[in-house]
């Protein structure tokens, strides 16, 4: 398995472990309503488990399992790749850190767009290994 | 295709149908009750995507034991049964909490919470052993080979 497939798969298992544990607290603030200021945490619960455990594992399993290039580098350029893996995970990591009130509530477009910045490459990276070799 | 293979996609393939049916009648206010909304998203996103995911990622990603059985296979096996566990407690005690407001509700709640939190650690046991290079799992094979010489 490459190393960007590596980092995302094992990035994604903590986003999930962290998205789940979000969503059992607020889960059980709706039986013990004490914990109601859980539910502050709502959008980080959905950034998380979305975007880092289910697109993030789509994304690494994808740039590992789909068909390779006959020369190399076999999974196009790994710079790009690398990018893609940091523009996501920063992506991330701006909008949590904007939920969390610890940056500015319009960081969120910063954060967007260097999650849009990872898709594109994603799709740049991907577009030609859609493909078949057999005639 | 492995046992629990089937078993994770089959299972996620009737919660797919079952969140769907839920978001129709949501669609409906006769038909509506409280908590439909987190319970249609929750049985799409757990019950059918993450289920899904947990299955397919057991049998294809490499290193898998090729042994059935519970005990071969332990951590997939209690990933399955805590995350469904805790998915039906949520299903049964959600709506029956805005109904009620008996205890047992509350601790159907709590163990659906627990529940769904356990199976993510199980499954993270399961696969990140599993998430290795070509080279480290020649060295992982080699290793296992040598010992067995042993």
């Amino acid at each position: 398995m490459p190393t960007p497939s590596r980092w995302m798969i094992k990035a994604s298992f903590i986003y999930l472990l962290v998205g789940f544990f979000i969503g059992a607290l607020i889960l059980v603030s709706k039986a013990y309503p004490a914990f109601t200021g859980i539910w502050s945490l709502l959008a980080v619960h959905i950034e998380v488990s979305i975007f880092g455990w289910i697109i993030q594992l789509t994304m690494g399993t994808a740039y590992w399992i789909l068909p390779r290039y006959l020369v190399k580098p076999s999974r196009g350029n790994p710079i790009l790749a690398i990018a893609m893996v940091a523009l996501l995970n920063l992506g991330i990591l701006i909008n949590v850190a904007s939920y969390l009130d610890l940056i500015a509530p319009s960081a969120t477009i910063v954060g967007r767009l260097f999650e849009i910045g990872s898709v594109i490459l994603f799709i740049g990276l991907h577009w030609n290994r859609a493909i078949t070799y057999n005639k | 295709m492995p046992r629990l293979a089937r078993l994770f996609i089959k299972t996620g393939l009737i919660y797919f149908l079952v969140s769907l049916l839920l978001g129709l009648a949501a669609e409906f206010k006769w038909l509506t009750f409280p908590g439909i909304t987190p319970l249609f998203w929750h049985l799409l996103m757990v019950g059918w995507i993450t289920q899904i995911i947990f299955g397919v990622s057991m049998w294809m990603f490499p290193g898998r034991t090729r042994e059935e059985g519970f005990w071969p296979q332990k951590w997939g096996w209690l990933t399955y049964i805590m995350l469904n566990v805790g998915l039906i407690c949520r299903v049964i005690a959600e709506p029956a909490s805005y109904a009620s407001s008996a205890g047992l509700w509350n601790i159907l709640i709590v163990i659906s919470a627990v529940g769904q939190v356990a199976a993510a650690v199980t499954y993270t046991i399961e696969l990140w052993p599993r998430i290795q290079s070509k080279e480290q799992r020649r060295r992982q094979r080699k290793k296992k080979r040598q010992k067995s010489n042993n």
